[in-house]
């Protein structure tokens, strides 16, 4: 069966195939355990366990002491890029904004200050370029993930 | 005397106290705000009263209605844990005006000690070297920030600001050069006040190359003021512990004497009672200078539980009912690591996350020791500190203790919420952290740009597998083993395909 999974340098594909109550995928072969976890066993015998876990479209993997966070890209979705960086990391409230909109600024620059679980965090320009809006004033509180402001990379 | 404790705290500290007053045979209540109603610690109470209010001011802070809790109980005793109410003299004062025991020191030691100003002024009257620095009391501004600049002078860089009346990291700054000083002396100040709502900040200098020890002491009413070792805490991202062990990798027998001796001399110049902790940064010429005394429980307590036997919380019971302290003669043992568990992402600069705990399996074993106040389906929410849990180990050597940790830290499964499990374990192999050569620099010096996993490809195949035959297999849908996919003929395709771009 085949599975896309997104990863930050593009989408990863997976084929494992099933015959019996085995799983195979390359040299690997695994079995779900009666308790939900996997048996993993590689191409010279050797032999793990993983939790998994999904959470929303996330399949959470722990693996021989590391711990991954795969999600699935549903089948027929895009796969639209997020635009990424000046979004909020946390709901939270903003403390400070330090730029106004067709202000010129550059990569490292402090754009916005926010307050999350009692810490400060600053949103900074990953690149330079020009303030096109600012969404948030001091005082707003701010959900997961919303746009704080944009930025016109020159 | 004490019958019945009042626990004024959350989370795993809450649970910390609400066991060791069942274990010494104390009633106990819980207080809880209304989005704790489903933690942990509220069922390990005999009684749990609901805090009316939303914020943490409204709820854990609110002293009045704390005390009316105490009231209605019959609660003859207030444990405040650590952080919210535990170094407020004012309620501290409030508690014993009430009729209640406060578990902890005095109001007046609270007070000298938790200004950092007047604890330095006690501690070179008693003989405890202290850090150059000064403390900025103005309360506007502009004043403070020009304060500020004119004291950069005379303390010189790398300069630290923190929080006259801060700890937990809250409202502190590291500045090495002038031109940083007035964005973060406003920084500070900002989150001075937010979490404190105190605006006073005090300027020292940034003593590089040290270590972080502390002493832990325990005093009685009987004229017993002792000193339990130390702990070192040097690992540390963004000012917060992370890594702690006791004893410290470097210390010889006349240092600890010598730091006991100097952390026995504060206590008693405050005629302190109960356990506290008196922080010192070692310097690499081996001369220590006080930097703080924390005036309640720490965090990091468990590890000094582990090599000297003693069990501080039940000796902090024991005291503030009028007995005296049951330890012995100073014995450590072995060696104890604790690290602290972050529902955080290490490797985008350790920002906090949230989420469910679909999975939370801790390690078990020999020598292993977990303190936390969450299971396996609660949710992590932005409303309180990020920390999940407290990870000890003990072993003969510390050597053993460190493989112990790393068997441990491997064996930890946390689903559904970012953590900094992997961060601490490869914490566990840096050779500053083997040959304890660590200092409070040791993260930023390791990991200058930040940290990232190192993941064989092997490890993130199998994940891969496991996610594709979770989603094949229906395992999310609650479906039972073979139940699931039904079957796909073997195929030579079955592959992993990385296309980038």
């Amino acid at each position: 069966m085949y599975h896309q999974f997104r990863s930050p340098d593009g989408p990863i594909e997976v084929t494992v195939a099933k015959q019996g109550d085995e799983w195979s995928l390359g040299g690997l072969s695994a079995t779900i355990m009666a308790d939900g976890r996997l048996r993993i066993s590689d191409a010279n015998g050797a032999t793990s366990f993983a939790h998994v876990a999904k959470v929303g479209d996330v399949w959470w993997v722990h693996a021989q002491g590391h711990t991954f966070k795969l999600e699935r890209i549903e089948p027929g979705a895009s796969d639209a890029d997020d635009g990424g960086g000046l979004t909020a990391p946390m709901p939270g409230k903003v403390l400070e904004v330090l730029v106004s909109e067709g202000q010129s600024v550059s990569a490292g620059a402090t754009l916005m200050v926010l307050e999350a679980m009692k810490m400060e965090h600053r949103i900074v320009a990953a690149n330079d370029g020009t303030v096109s809006a600012v969404h948030y004033g001091v005082g707003d509180q701010v959900e997961q993930g919303v746009a704080l402001l944009a930025l016109d990379e020159s | 005397m004490v019958s019945k404790v009042l626990v004024a705290n959350r989370g795993e500290i809450a649970c910390r106290i609400l066991r060791a007053c069942n274990e010494a045979g104390l009633a106990s209540v819980a207080i809880y705000a209304e989005n704790d109603s489903s933690s942990m610690f509220v069922e390990l109470a005999d009684e749990a009263v609901l805090l009316s209010g939303e914020t943490i001011a409204e709820t854990y802070l609110d002293q009045q209605q704390i005390l009316s809790i105490a009231e209605s109980t019959g609660a003859d005793a207030i444990h405040p844990g650590f952080g919210f109410l535990s170094e407020r003299a004012d309620f501290a004062r409030a508690v014993t005006q009430a009729g209640l025991q406060w578990v902890g020191p005095s109001p007046e030691a609270i007070e000298k000690m938790g200004d950092k100003m007047t604890a330095r002024i006690t501690m070179r009257a008693a003989g405890v070297p202290v850090i150059p620095g000064e403390e900025i009391e103005h309360e506007d501004e502009s004043d403070a920030l020009a304060a500020i600049e004119e004291a950069s002078h005379r303390v010189g860089y790398p300069m630290l600001l923190k929080a006259s009346s801060g700890g937990g990291g809250k409202g502190m700054r590291a500045v090495h050069s002038p031109d940083q000083l007035i964005e973060s002396a406003k920084g500070a100040r900002r989150e001075a006040i937010a979490a404190f709502g105190d605006g006073r900040v005090y300027v020292e200098r940034l003593l590089t190359g040290s270590k972080h020890v502390e002493i832990q002491v325990l005093a009685d009413r009987h004229g017993r003021t002792i000193h339990l070792g130390e702990r070192e805490c040097s690992v540390q991202r963004r000012h917060q512990k992370v890594f702690e062990e006791a004893p410290c990798a470097t210390m010889t027998p006349e240092l600890r004497e010598a730091m006991g001796q100097a952390a026995v001399a504060a206590a008693e110049a405050v005629d302190y009672e109960g356990a506290g902790t008196v922080e010192f940064l070692l310097a690499p010429t081996g001369e220590f200078f006080f930097l703080e005394m924390n005036t309640r429980i720490q965090v990091e307590h468990p590890v000094t539980e582990l090599v000297t036997g003693v069990d501080l919380v039940r000796e902090q019971l024991r005291i503030a009912a009028g007995e005296a302290m049951s330890c012995g003669p100073l014995m450590i043992r072995g060696h104890a690591i604790e690290v602290r568990l972050y529902a955080e992402d290490a490797s985008n600069n350790f920002l906090p996350a949230i989420g469910p705990l679909a999975v939370f399996r801790p390690p078990e074993g020999p020598g292993v020791r977990l303190d936390t106040g969450v299971r396996e389906g609660d949710e992590v929410t932005p409303n309180y500190d990020p920390m999940l849990a407290k990870l000890i180990v003990w072993a003969p050597s510390r050597e053993e203790a460190l493989q112990r940790m790393r068997r441990a830290l491997d064996e930890f499964v946390v689903l559904g919420t970012t953590t900094n499990i992997r961060f601490l374990r490869e914490l566990c192999d840096e050779s500053e952290v083997i040959n304890g050569t660590t200092d409070t620099t040791t993260i930023d010096r390791i990991w200058p740009d930040g940290w990232q996993p190192t993941v064989p490809r092997s490890v993130e195949d199998a994940a891969l597998m496991a996610a594709a035959v979770g989603e094949s297999s229906g395992l999310h849908r609650g479906q039972t083993v073979g139940s699931g996919g039904g079957e796909t003929s073997p195929s030579p395709f079955e592959t992993i395909n990385r296309r980038f771009p």
